[in-house]
């Protein structure tokens, strides 16, 4: 929004394609920000299950010891 | 088994047994990624994990033609996307009669429940087209080469390209311009339109509604 005033009327084009440059790189740590907050959160238990299950059922299938 | 060649199945069981548990302490590393990028394909917690989990069991049912050496993040990106579109193309053959519930699974009701608790980036993401929304995660986000994105996505380079730069700029215009955010900051219209299919099924006799009971959601 304040952008929006600063590069109104008579502003020199670069100015604008700089002001544009600035806004592009906070969405984009925006849109980063947002991404590394789930990849950061701890894995919940249901995957670790399912992983678990993976090697019970490998294990089952080949008949191998559990070790 | 036993009898045929057990000298080979030694070697073959061996070999595998060091591969799996290579690739599958590989998988374990990537979840969080996998959880990343499904929830900004669905916008929505539980439908993200649970396509992020459908994600893991097709890779490893899959773990044989996956080349070793090459970029197994891609790969499980790869699988991942093509389970979100499948898993809502298949919405979409359930629920021909509404395809604005369709679009919302995963997550159903919850998409715009969630969406109310958005950042406003958040929430100008969902307004894009899935194409630009996951090329734009993808290089943006994600930190994948513009060739990378292309492979996942199955699309040249070039359209990557300007998909990322379309998706940017549209960003730009939802976030300042405001008007087009409405829709998604206030979830009016889908409950006006929920509201009207409620009152439909309760003027319906029981049993005459043929689009009743499945949808409603409860």
């Amino acid at each position: 929004m304040q952008w929006d005033n600063a590069v109104s009327n008579e502003e020199k084009p670069n100015e604008k394609a700089r002001a544009i440059r600035a806004r592009q790189r906070a969405i984009g740590r925006e849109l980063r920000r947002m991404y590394d907050d789930v990849a950061q959160e701890p894995v919940p238990d249901d995957f670790l299950d399912l992983l678990r299950k993976i090697d019970d059922a490998e294990d089952a299938r080949t008949g191998k010891k559990v070790s | 088994m036993v009898g045929s060649s057990p000298m080979r199945q030694h070697v073959e069981s061996g070999h595998k047994d060091d591969g799996d548990g290579d690739f599958k302490s590989e998988l374990l590393a990537l979840i969080p990624f996998l959880r990343a990028f499904a929830r900004s394909l669905t916008g929505n917690q539980e439908g993200a994990d649970d396509l992020a989990q459908e994600t893991l069991v097709k890779a490893w049912q899959s773990r044989a033609t996956f080349i070793p050496g090459t970029n197994l993040k891609a790969w499980l990106f790869t699988i991942l996307r093509n389970q979100f579109y499948s898993d809502r193309r298949r919405a979409w053959r359930q629920a021909p009669w509404d395809q604005d519930a369709a679009e919302r699974i995963p997550g159903g009701g919850e998409d715009q429940i969630f969406s109310a608790q958005l950042s406003d980036t958040a929430r100008a993401l969902r307004v894009l087209s899935d194409e630009q929304r996951e090329a734009l995660i993808l290089v943006g986000a994600g930190g994948f080469s513009y060739e990378d994105a292309a492979a996942i996505c199955k699309c040249a380079v070039g359209t990557v390209k300007s998909r990322v730069a379309r998706a940017r700029k549209a960003l730009i215009e939802i976030l300042d311009g405001d008007d087009t955010l409405e829709g998604v900051q206030r979830p009016a219209e889908g409950d006006a339109a929920r509201e009207i299919m409620a009152q439909l099924d309760r003027l319906a006799p029981p049993g005459t509604g043929d689009t009743g009971g499945k949808r409603r959601p409860k």
